[in-house]
């Protein structure tokens, strides 16, 4: 990586005359322009015109900058960034499964009707959770769809009601969920262990008093339509008392939503659906090793309880099973079901980002329940080991027993005035992707690390040593890591000028 | 499993330097009575043959086609090789979103140049790095109309547009009872001018039109624009099919004031509907509204060009419950799919494509009126989808054309009962002569009207 140190924008090297694509001869005769005068295409004006050599060497040497999970670890936490296994994307680029069309007859397509119902499934064990929807394309999409579940299930019993609660932990898409949802968002407070305060809070700075779990359930009683709670939550830490607060908020028919971004600590050894959870997301991008794609396409599939069911998305995979004679194997067709009068709707164009629920399936067939609770257990083996070889060099600002990540904060490298921002830059240089950083808000400059089970014992060491040398430098050579990176292709960039005077596309000289 | 690189001695290793006797021990931060007391009740593990055998058996269970004359918002196009190749790069498929720029320049730069392209195919100014599909575009579209237009709350919808972008607008619109969303019908295939300012109003925040249309039939933008206009509301074009951008003129140029759709035709197949690759494009004015991922050009502290995710103050994990969107992960693989394909195609082969469709579609058409049982519909311009009427028992000539490996049009009595008995084609580059000569002659044995 890094060979080049500049890669110039595709639109300074484009050359008039040059052609990447060559198209077949035409053999009809040529269309006849139909088209008023003032709707035809009059040209283009950053269009490139380059070889296809000359596209390729671009999308290559830009590729360079890029760090990848093959590059080595990718500690982002709460990001899951596990191994993407070849087969996966060798079996989503499938002829039979790429060219099958979205509006051919169910008929037709039921290779891909199986793999749907056979994945739908495999989530609803993996969740304990009756009802699933494979239809939303990332989480916040699938976030999105369960809020709506939940709305459609009181405004069923005659109210919509008001209010959504989500703790200060919780990631930015559930506010922005309930609220584009209709609902308005109140806080939950969190306990200094990163979990849901029952009890009311006091600012220990301001002496601001925040009203705990059980204060806002009493007081806003049926107004609370639900809450939004992710767990393991985003410090690492099992809702210990989750059960109570499912019985507390069920005590007010106010229903459960998890938003199951950690569910990579959970597979095969706890489900959700057994703790009280009426409805929640997966990140198949996450928990099920589909690749991030530099941003995209997630999947995120909603799994819900009996309760929720009759309001999920249409259209909903079906399984019918026909008769056969006596001592035969019985045969199945698969159909979309259109006709769910409660439906909330459809929330994907067709079914969902299909070819990643292809790799999905193939990653659950390829784990298998032993090997689902084995990538479980290696992955809460490798946080905690992490945990344990990093924690005195970094301070470990929640000691309650963590899962799949850990969260430490600068505090201890602040004093050197080395912060979190500086240690993440200077792991560029020593050739890491950062951890996630400054999230969650709960946890003053929180390093946020998790390395999954895709990483071997060599691999961590390595990574445990940088981060304790960086630790090192904080303490002999602060300046040094207020320069970092050095060694990537640019130094810090200059987010605030982005921001204020926006450069968002090329423009012609 | 193959995947975790484990064994007994460094597993071992692990567990005595965390200080516990085995992986199990570190479950107690889960109480006891929530863990799960069984094994999974699912297949076990399988090897990478057993696995690929058992998924290629899916992929077979498909019917497999000669040709597909079926687009209805998805569409099979060429894919030029190049691009699963580069797509293939794990520095490209594996990496995360580009929050630390020092380490994502090439995701940075790409989204950068696709930015630019997506305002170029526009003619808009500002577009942000994808949405997930055409329906979640017009959604996202519509409550950003609503935002701009500020204290105007109904949004009118063309029937003309993809019925499911409309049914996946009224699912997103449902919760929202401030919120109003009202059909403008349709006249000879295209929204009913007469019926657009019947309900055009001091409320009315947008209006969401085909561009072209589900029935494949190009929308006179200009002619919307200046009653739109008039009433202080937004035009929002909805483009599901992208190579029309190299036939029709850029929407952003006569009179659109967003542009939003479906992109897929930019270097994918169509995947039983995903990922595909939603885009909105708006005005410069209005950048500060739109939602989602949005690259820009900085420098860094030695003054050297690069990019970076910016106007992050519009998004949830900064706004939280004030975001523009809930939007996070988008469909990035596919915008890098439809960036190289721009590159690949250049102005020239995006025209030369258009005009290969156009000409595909006009003969298609023309074939098949030749046939006693087709007939033409009224209606305007089309790029490479139209309708036809068909007196013929429908039954019959879907049964014919998948006996002989074909799939037909679309029978468009499903979504428009107006249009029963009608079929909608699509003919695109991958058509050849032969194709539709054989299609032809297989309608023609069809039996006659029952």
């Amino acid at each position: 990586m890094f060979l080049r140190q500049r890669e110039p924008l595709i639109f300074e090297r484009s050359v008039p005359g040059k052609r990447g694509m060559d198209l077949a001869k035409l053999d009809v005769p040529a269309a006849q322009d139909t088209r008023p005068a003032h709707l035809r295409r009059s040209g283009f004006d950053a269009m490139p015109e380059l070889s296809e050599v000359e596209v390729i060497r671009h999308f290559t040497r830009l590729s360079k900058w890029n760090y990848g999970v093959d590059d080595g670890i990718y500690p982002l936490g709460s990001c899951t960034m596990k191994h993407n296994p070849r087969l996966n994307e060798k079996v989503a680029g499938m002829p039979g499964f790429t060219d099958s069309h979205p509006m051919a007859p169910d008929a037709l397509v039921q290779g891909n009707l199986e793999l749907l119902y056979t994945l739908q499934e495999w989530l609803k064990e993996i969740t304990g959770l009756p009802g699933v929807t494979l239809q939303p394309s990332a989480g916040a999409a699938g976030e999105l769809t369960g809020v709506m579940l939940i709305r459609a299930y009181h405004v069923a019993k005659g109210a919509k009601r008001r209010v959504i609660l989500i703790p200060d932990s919780g990631h930015g898409t559930n506010p922005a969920t309930a609220a584009m949802a209709g609902y308005e968002v109140v806080e939950l407070p969190s306990l200094p262990d990163g979990t849901i305060a029952f009890d009311d809070v006091t600012d220990p700075v301001n002496g601001k008093v925040r009203k705990g779990l059980s204060t806002l359930v009493r007081e806003l009683g049926t107004e609370i339509a639900g809450a939004m709670i992710t767990n393991p939550n985003t410090v690492g830490v099992f809702e210990y008392r989750f059960q109570e607060i499912s019985d507390l908020l069920h005590s007010v028919d106010a229903l459960v939503y998890m938003d199951g971004a950690n569910m990579n600590a959970l597979v095969g050894v706890a489900r959700p659906g057994d703790f009280g959870v009426d409805v929640m997301h997966l990140n198949l991008h996450k928990t099920m090793s589909t690749p991030h794609g530099g941003g995209g396409p997630g999947a995120g599939p909603v799994c819900c309880g009996a309760n929720l069911m009759p309001f999920l998305p249409v259209p909903v995979v079906v399984r019918d099973t026909v008769k056969v004679g006596e001592g035969e194997v019985p045969r199945h067709s698969y159909r979309m079901d259109w006709d769910q009068p409660r439906s909330i709707g459809k929330v994907h164009t067709f079914y969902g980002n299909f070819g990643i629920l292809v790799r999905a399936l193939t990653y659950c067939l390829s784990h298998g329940s032993d090997g689902l609770k084995a990538a479980t257990l290696r992955a809460i083996v490798n946080a905690n080991y992490i945990r344990a070889r990093l924690k005195g060099a970094y301070a470990l600002h929640i000691d309650s027993p963590s899962l799949h990540e850990v969260v430490f904060s600068d505090t201890n490298q602040a004093r050197h005035d080395v912060h979190t921002l500086d240690i993440a830059k200077r792991l560029i240089d020593h050739g890491y992707h950062p951890p996630t950083i400054y999230f969650p808000l709960i946890v003053p400059g929180a390093l946020m690390i998790e390395p999954t089970e895709s990483e071997g014992k060599d691999e961590l060491d390595a990574f445990c040593d940088t981060m304790l040398q960086i630790a090192k430098e904080a303490e002999e050579d602060p300046d040094a890591l207020h320069q970092a990176p050095t060694l990537a292709p640019l130094r810090r960039m200059d987010e605030t000028t982005a921001a204020r005077k926006p450069v968002l596309r090329w423009k012609k000289a | 499993m193959r995947y975790l690189p484990s064994s007994p001695v460094e597993d071992r290793a692990l567990l005595d330097i965390i200080g516990v006797p085995d992986a199990e021990a570190l479950l107690v931060g889960i109480p006891e009575p929530l863990r799960l007391k069984r094994e999974l009740d699912l297949p076990t593990q399988g090897s990478e043959q057993e696995v690929a055998w058992q998924m290629m058996a899916l992929a077979n269970k498909n019917t497999r086609f000669c040709a597909q004359f079926l687009g209805a918002g998805a569409y099979d196009h060429f894919v030029p090789s190049a691009i699963d190749a580069m797509v293939g790069r794990q520095e490209w498929f594996t990496a995360y979103t580009p929050y630390q720029p020092e380490i994502s320049q090439g995701t940075l730069q790409h989204i950068f140049e696709y930015q630019t392209l997506i305002c170029d195919l526009t003619g808009l100014e500002v577009t942000n790095a994808s949405l997930y599909d055409g329906g979640t575009a017009c959604v996202e579209a519509a409550l950003m109309a609503v935002r701009v237009a500020k204290k105007r709350n109904t949004v009118l919808v063309s029937r003309g547009l993809h019925p499911m972008y409309r049914d996946v607008l009224n699912t997103n619109f449902d919760p929202h009872d401030e919120l109003h969303l009202v059909e403008v019908g349709l006249k000879d295939g295209v929204t009913d001018m007469a019926d657009l300012q019947a309900k055009l109003h001091g409320d009315v925040a947008a209006v969401l039109v085909g561009y072209p249309n589900f029935l494949g039939a190009v929308e006179d933008l200009t002619a919307l624009a200046g009653p739109i206009h008039a009433a202080g509301a937004l035009l929002v074009s909805v483009t599901q099919e992208a190579f029309a951008f190299g036939w029709f003129e850029a929407p952003g140029k006569v009179g659109a004031d967003m542009a939003c759709g479906e992109a897929m035709s930019l270097g994918n197949k169509p995947n039983y509907g995903g990922p595909f690759l939603g885009f909105l494009a708006v005005k410069d004015a209005h950048k500060r509204e739109i939602p989602g991922r949005v690259v820009g050009q900085t420098k860094d502290l030695d003054g050297r060009t690069g990019y970076v995710l910016t106007l992050t103050a519009r998004e949830q994990h900064i706004r939280r419950d004030k975001a523009t969107s809930n939007i996070c992960s988008n469909q990035g693989l596919v915008a890098l799919r439809a960036n190289i394909f721009m590159q690949l195609a250049g102005p020239e082969g995006l025209r030369g494509l258009a005009e290969q469709n156009a000409a595909k579609a006009q003969y298609l058409r023309q074939r098949l009126l030749e046939l006693p049982d087709m007939e033409a519909v009224p209606g305007q311009p089309f790029f490479n989808e139209f309708v036809l009427r068909y007196k013929g028992d429908m039954a019959a000539l879907q049964e014919a054309c998948l006996k002989e490996s074909l799939l037909p049009g679309l029978d468009l009595g499903r979504f428009y009962p107006e249009y029963a008995g009608c079929i909608l084609w699509c003919a695109t580059e991958l058509h050849t002569r032969q194709m539709i000569e054989s299609l032809v002659e297989i309608l023609a044995r069809v039996p006659a009207t029952v």
